[in-house]
């Protein structure tokens, strides 16, 4: 998965403009470009491999069949497509009548010499991706962009509509959450 | 730095390592298609001046309806699937329908497009005969694609430019893909393969840029022809066989 750096927003545009025109070339491109990244956070997200496909279709669907909805105005058109792929993630939860949380039950997270602290090296990735879910929306969210996708926080904040000073303060409670919740299952 | 923040960053340093969890080739393929009938429906939606246009493609979803769920499934099987031979027929009324120089060069883009995609999944599921198989339909591809190009240079040299450039983009692109896909292969064979597929889409741009034979306007050929068949019209595709 490449990194989403400005660059990728900046040659957005004249494809934009080429997929406004009927031009299919471009559209692909734009496909290919943002299907792997919207997939893998939409998964973060839900952890179901299905949910996440007809999601991140969904999303590719709506981004580039509404693109007269979009006005390059200083929102990049990746944040209006991972808007998208947010929206899309909470209908579905409404959909779904409530929020759906793998069980943590099934983890097993390693305990460190020193029971105050986590064995970080030691968590699966698995173990990661659950008790992430166990997080709020936001919190889930500005993880998601900022370490799985690798974002900045000021590419985060356009995304999230949030000042980036807001998304620093964002993250430092998740990740303190994410401990908590890593830690809650190292005691139980 | 106090002990928190210390605890905090190291958690956000293995939440970086966490892999990427990747969409299968067949998702990919059927996000791909859907999303390319949503688009094609959408400018059609938009075009209101090309009512031959709107026809055909009303025709064609008619077909596509008629058809059923079969060939909805076939759209996005893979060269290993029982359906595989459905899409071929699928394809092969895509190129039917395709009449204007721009139409068949379309088709013959996204065809070359899809049979990489499937070339990527087989490598990917260890079947180096039927990746070998999709990177030969990629090379075809892209050969009938620039003989489009090349039959244009007469009659509309304005388009044929138009094309060409296309064609290269696509084909750097292809050539980009391949170029990843060869660097995670440690396969002798299928490194061959995907390095005879990269020269032989490099061929095509050459094709593209030679100039038609005066004997009406005809595209010359190419050593890569394979005969009847692989003119400039939109032909039957390439899908390869099992």
């Amino acid at each position: 998965m490449q990194p989403l750096g400005k660059a990728a927003s900046d040659d957005d545009r004249p494809l934009i403009e080429r997929v406004r025109r009927g031009d299919q070339d471009a559209a692909r491109i734009l496909y290919e470009r943002y299907f792997d990244r919207i997939y893998n956070y939409v998964y973060a997200r839900l952890g179901r491999a299905e949910d996440a496909e007809d999601l991140a279709i969904d999303t590719m669907t709506r981004s580039l069949t509404r693109l007269d909805l979009f006005r390059d105005q200083g929102v990049a058109f990746s944040s209006w497509v991972y808007r998208i792929a947010h929206n899309a993630t909470i209908d579905h939860y409404r959909r779904q009548g409530k929020a759906i949380l793998v069980p943590l039950e099934s983890a097993t997270v390693p305990v460190s010499a020193d029971p105050s602290e986590l064995a970080v090296d030691q968590l699966s990735n698995d173990d990661l991706r659950e008790a992430l879910r166990a997080l709020t929306d936001e919190q889930q969210q500005v993880l998601i962009l900022r370490f799985f996708q690798d974002l900045t926080a000021a590419q985060a904040a356009r995304i999230m509509g949030k000042s980036v000073g807001a998304v620093q303060a964002l993250q430092h409670r998740a990740l303190g959450s994410l401990e908590r919740v890593l830690h809650g299952r190292t005691n139980n | 730095m106090t002990p928190e923040v210390q605890r905090l960053e190291r958690l956000a340093e293995r939440l970086r390592s966490v892999d990427p969890v990747m969409p299968s080739p067949g998702a990919k393929i059927r996000g791909w298609n859907l999303v390319l009938a949503a688009v094609e429906q959408s400018a059609s939606g938009r075009s209101r001046s090309h009512p031959v246009r709107r026809l055909v493609l009303a025709a064609v979803a008619a077909a596509v309806l008629l058809v059923g769920g079969a060939v909805a499934a076939s759209a996005d099987s893979l060269p290993d699937s029982a359906l595989y031979p459905l899409k071929a027929v699928v394809e092969n009324v895509r190129g039917a329908l395709a009449f204007s120089p721009s139409d068949k060069f379309a088709y013959h883009l996204d065809l070359a497009r899809t049979r990489l995609t499937e070339a990527e999944a087989m490598i990917a599921r260890h079947r180096l005969d039927l990746a070998g198989q999709a990177l030969s339909g990629l090379n075809d591809q892209l050969n009938q694609a620039a003989l489009v190009v090349q039959a244009e240079q007469l009659s509309d040299p304005a388009l044929a430019a138009s094309l060409e450039n296309r064609l290269v983009q696509a084909i750097a692109m292809h050539d980009q893909q391949l170029a990843g896909l060869q660097g995670q292969v440690t396969n002798p064979a299928a490194i061959a393969a995907i390095t005879q597929a990269r020269d032989r889409a490099a061929q095509a741009l050459q094709t593209a840029a030679k100039p038609t034979s005066s004997d009406g306007g005809k595209p010359s050929t190419t050593s890569s022809d394979k005969g009847p068949g692989n003119g400039a019209s939109a032909t039957p595709h390439t899908t390869p066989k099992h």
